[in-house]
């Protein structure tokens, strides 16, 4: 134990001045660091070693008081090029992706020093990282797995919420689409590495970028941003249902739950998809081609049953909004006042939302009870749409016996004149 | 003395009524085979009346801006009583005077009474008619949906094709570049105020020129006129003008139950337009015809040529009781005849293929 | 004539006269009375499209909303613990479901898909990419009228 001890005392030593901020090189937050490194580097033919140079003004650590030493070691005051990168002073040089971790980490994960910068900064990263897969890759001497440089740049990093940076919520797709979207390098992994391409075709995707919703989920909103792995079988719907609540709430209430479990299933993926997450659509209940329930069940069984009962549900309900729809659309263009039955429609409209909701019971009782207030609400703007044709036929009858009125005036008229004539 | 008789000798000692009174009664209408078209005009003026009654009433609710034109209109027609009956009476009474108004003109042009000495009553008409197209015109727009806005832009940007003046027009029109709430208000203000004074002078004296000047009888139905009775005005042509009138009312009324005049939906500036957008029905004729020609002809823009050839034509016809040299003898030419007839033949052949589909 | 009722026989002409004068009499009547009904202004003075009267202020007790209705649309009056009135559009900007005051969330929700507004109407959980539109509230004497813009 002791001896163990003492072969690890020195290299902890070595790690902890490897790994700490060296004092003098972390200058005041928010107070851009000074240093020789870039004032020499920025001057240098050599484009690879110009570039950290030229990145560092918009680089967070460098507008953060933090040099090129805080992370690379040496001394930053001197312009001399051996001073400065002199490994008695704790020069590394670069920093080797094995290293990256513990190297980020011995500022990010130090809660204490973390706070000058903001009083809730999360210093986590580390530890998440490490359960990663990435994490666990690199662990095992694997190179080629991301690690902090990777995704968030080496030299001109910026915050996440830059939209400049890489890791900015629309963005992620693409980083991490760098190593996931290789096809041969992933099939090395096991991995199929066309999820981003799926994923492209979601409409979490579409809502990020075309609608500008910072709120859908990308990558790491499922996976983890660092503790990224795929969600297991019991967090599919966790993960799921951190936003779908509803949709979930019902499908812990059905007989999937359980039975998804049983055969290891994954509960949302099932019908949904995991990353190719589309639009979904009443067609889509049914044991026939293309739709869901048939890739477990088969004609004839309960669960087709079930899902032809609540298919026809669905149906008839859009069916009847649709049809009272038009009627009242139709009395409206007419002239017809139609504010209440267009109340009724948004009735219905939203028991059939809340309908589509119950799909995830796959119980027709609970499907019932919306798919029938749907009825309830059309056949109330039905009524209403009835009243008004009514109407339109009453006064089309009042008009019809004004002309007769009229006609008999103009018969009294001729009888006049032809008695006047006489 | 009764109360009327005295009140009428208050008035007749102060203006003089009697006279007029005298002359009213006296008045003969002359009887022919054509005799049916002295109905035509009353009747016109009967439609005429209607929308005046009906356009008051409709203007109690009625909102000039874009943003409450079109709601107004459906308040109207929802939640005022009978409001549905006096905006469908407006739309149909409308069209009816427009079509009582050309079938008037063209009896008139065809039995030649614009001859001397009734030049000015033509002249009055034809202008009347114009303006009667530009009362519909512009109150076609009113209600503010989406028919009578995309039907307004495809009209006026006709008037851009006016040479020099034509954008200058356009802006006038509009009220600026666009059809906006700015063309709507303008519009608004040309049917309520506009129209209505110039059309109370010009009608004003057309129906003077008539009182004065008496009936015209066709040349070639005198021997006739002279051997049958004339008709007294009053009581006599005055009942068979009120049943013809009935008559019209009877229409309308048949109309407006039948076939009441859609709300629409509201006119939306940024929506491309519904397909096959057309003016009412009395620009048919011209609006087709400006289709049909080609893009260039002979180096001129087509549509710029079929407005010119338009602007001829319509000037030849306002100026037919000075071309036509047979009206200074009181009996027109055969020529005019016959470019009268050829005119009729056009306007309703193109109104009613336009309406066949046949230009689509 | 028959001198026994002291009426005149109902001559061909006194008929022709009759008829005349009650049949044009029955037409003028049918023409006037439409008139005259229109010209009545009806209940509702004007079309309710920008400015209704939402509830009256003793109905709503703080901590609690209440739907109301812009012509078709729905709209939603809440009256926050503090006391103060406020007015949006209940109109989710999700799919359009009606929102509805959550006395226990202190904050307006939707039942559709779990979505989320706190007392801005700003979207704070859920579906609802947007915040709910907010209306201007008027409060005169016990009635509360609420605006939209045009």
């Amino acid at each position: 134990m002791s001896r163990s001890l003492l072969l690890a005392a020195p290299l902890l030593v070595v790690a902890s001045a490897i790994a700490a901020p060296r004092p003098g090189t972390v200058g005041a937050p928010g107070k851009t660091a000074q240093d020789s490194c870039t004032a020499c580097h920025a001057g240098l033919d050599d484009r690879r070693l110009q570039a950290p140079a030229q990145a560092a003004s918009d680089d967070i650590h460098h507008r953060q008081g933090v040099s090129c030493a805080g992370c690379h070691g040496g001394d930053p005051t001197s312009g001399d090029a051996a001073v400065a990168m002199d490994p008695a002073r704790g020069f590394v040089g670069r920093i080797e992706s094995g290293q990256e971790p513990a190297r980020c980490g011995s500022c990010h994960s130090d809660a204490a020093f973390m706070t000058r910068y903001g009083a809730n900064i999360p210093t986590d990263q580390e530890s998440q990282y490490r359960t990663s897969r990435h994490g666990q890759g690199l662990a095992k001497g694997d190179r080629n797995v991301a690690t902090c440089s990777s995704c968030h740049g080496a030299h001109g990093v910026l915050p996440a919420n830059d939209p400049r940076s890489a890791v900015y919520a629309s963005r992620v797709v693409d980083t991490c689409g760098r190593c996931h979207g290789n096809v041969a390098l992933m099939t090395g992994y096991g991995l199929k590495g066309d999820e981003l391409a799926q994923y492209r075709q979601s409409v979490h995707y579409a809502a990020l970028t075309t609608k500008n919703d910072l709120s859908a989920p990308t990558c790491n909103d499922c996976h983890g941003s660092h503790g990224a792995a795929p969600p297991g079988i019991e967090s599919v719907s966790n993960v799921c249902g951190t936003c779908h609540l509803t949709q979930r709430e019902r499908f812990d209430l059905s007989p999937h739950k359980d039975a998804f479990a049983a055969i290891e299933q994954p509960a949302c993926e099932a019908c949904h998809g995991n990353h190719a997450v589309i639009e979904p659509n009443d067609g889509w209940i049914g044991v026939g081609e293309g739709q869901v329930c048939g890739s477990c069940h088969s004609v004839g069984d309960a669960g087709a049953e079930a899902a032809g009962g609540l298919s026809s549900a669905l149906a008839g309900a859009s069916h009847a909004i649709l049809a009272t729809s038009r009627r009242v659309d139709a009395a409206r263009r007419a002239g017809m006042l139609m504010e209440e039955a267009e109340v009724r429609l948004e009735e219905a409209q939203q028991a059939l939302v809340l309908a589509r909701n119950e799909i995830h019971t796959v119980t027709l009782a609970r499907m019932s009870e919306q798919t029938q207030a749907v009825g309830r609400a059309t056949a109330g703007a039905d009524q209403l749409a009835a009243a008004a044709e009514a109407e339109i036929r009453f006064r089309r009858t009042g008009l019809f016996v004004s002309l007769g009125v009229i006609l008999l005036a103009m018969l009294a008229l001729a009888l006049k004149i032809r008695a006047l004539e006489r | 003395m009764k109360l009327a008789t005295k009140a009428w000798r208050a008035l007749d000692e102060r203006l003089g009524v009697q006279g007029v009174l005298e002359l009213a009664l006296h008045k003969e209408v002359p009887r022919h085979r054509h005799s049916w078209a002295y109905y035509l005009g009353g009747l016109t003026l009967f439609f005429f009346a209607v929308q005046i009654v009906t356009g008051i009433l409709l203007l109690l609710y009625y909102r000039p801006t874009a943003e409450a034109a079109f709601e107004s209109v459906q308040f109207i027609v929802t939640r005022v009583p009978f409001g549905w009956l006096v905006r469908s009476v407006h739309s149909w009474s409308a069209n009816l005077m427009i079509l009582a108004a050309f079938a008037h003109m063209f009896s008139v042009y065809l039995l030649g009474a614009y001859v001397k000495p009734r030049e000015l009553t033509w002249w009055t008409g034809v202008a009347v008619l114009g303006l009667g197209m530009g009362f519909g015109f512009s109150g076609y727009l009113l209600p503010w949906n989406e028919l009578s806005f995309f039907a307004t832009r495809v009209g006026t940007d006709m008037v851009s094709k006016v040479p020099l003046l034509g954008h200058w027009l356009l802006r006038l029109l509009r009220g600026g570049e666009e059809v906006t709430g700015a063309t709507l208000t303008r519009f608004f203000g040309i049917h309520v105020a506009v129209l209505p004074m110039i059309t109370a002078a010009l009608l004003g004296l057309h129906l003077t020129l008539v009182q004065r000047q008496g009936m015209h009888v066709p040349s070639s139905r005198e021997a006739e006129a002279r051997r049958r009775p004339p008709l007294k005005f009053f009581p006599n042509f005055a009942l068979r003008d009120a049943v013809v009138w009935l008559g019209g009312l009877a229409v309308l009324a048949a109309l407006a139950a039948f076939f009441p005049w859609e709300l629409g939906a509201k006119a939306d500036p940024f929506a491309s337009a519904p397909a096959g957008i057309k003016p009412e029905w009395y620009f048919l004729f011209m609006f087709e015809t400006l289709k049909l020609l080609p893009a260039h002809v002979v180096g001129i823009e087509g549509e710029l040529l079929g407005l010119a050839a338009f602007s001829v034509a319509g000037a030849v016809w306002f100026l037919v009781p000075l071309l036509d040299r047979g009206g200074a003898s009181g009996r027109h030419s055969r020529f005019f005849l016959l470019l009268g007839w050829i005119a009729l033949g056009f306007i309703v052949s193109f109104t009613a293929l336009s309406f066949l589909g046949v230009f689509e | 004539m028959d001198a026994d009722t002291g009426h005149a026989p109902m001559t061909r002409k006194r008929f022709v006269n009759w008829l005349l004068g009650t049949s044009l009499g029955a037409t003028m009547a049918a023409a006037l009375y439409p008139v005259l009904r229109f010209v009545v202004p009806p209940e509702v003075a004007e079309a309710p499209v920008n400015r209704v009267l939402a509830a009256k202020l003793s109905e709503l007790a703080p901590n609690s909303g209440k739907v109301f209705r812009f012509g078709s649309k729905p709209g939603l009056i809440v009256r926050t613990a503090a006391g103060e009135v406020r007015a949006f559009s209940a109109a989710c900007t999700h799919l359009n479901c009606t929102v509805q005051y959550r006395e226990d969330f202190q904050h307006i929700w939707c039942a559709c898909h779990n979505g989320h507004y706190d007392l801005q109407g700003k979207n704070i959980a859920g579906p609802p990419p947007r915040p709910l539109e907010a209306y201007r509230v008027d409060v005169s004497g016990d009635d509360v009228y609420v605006t939209r813009g045009a």
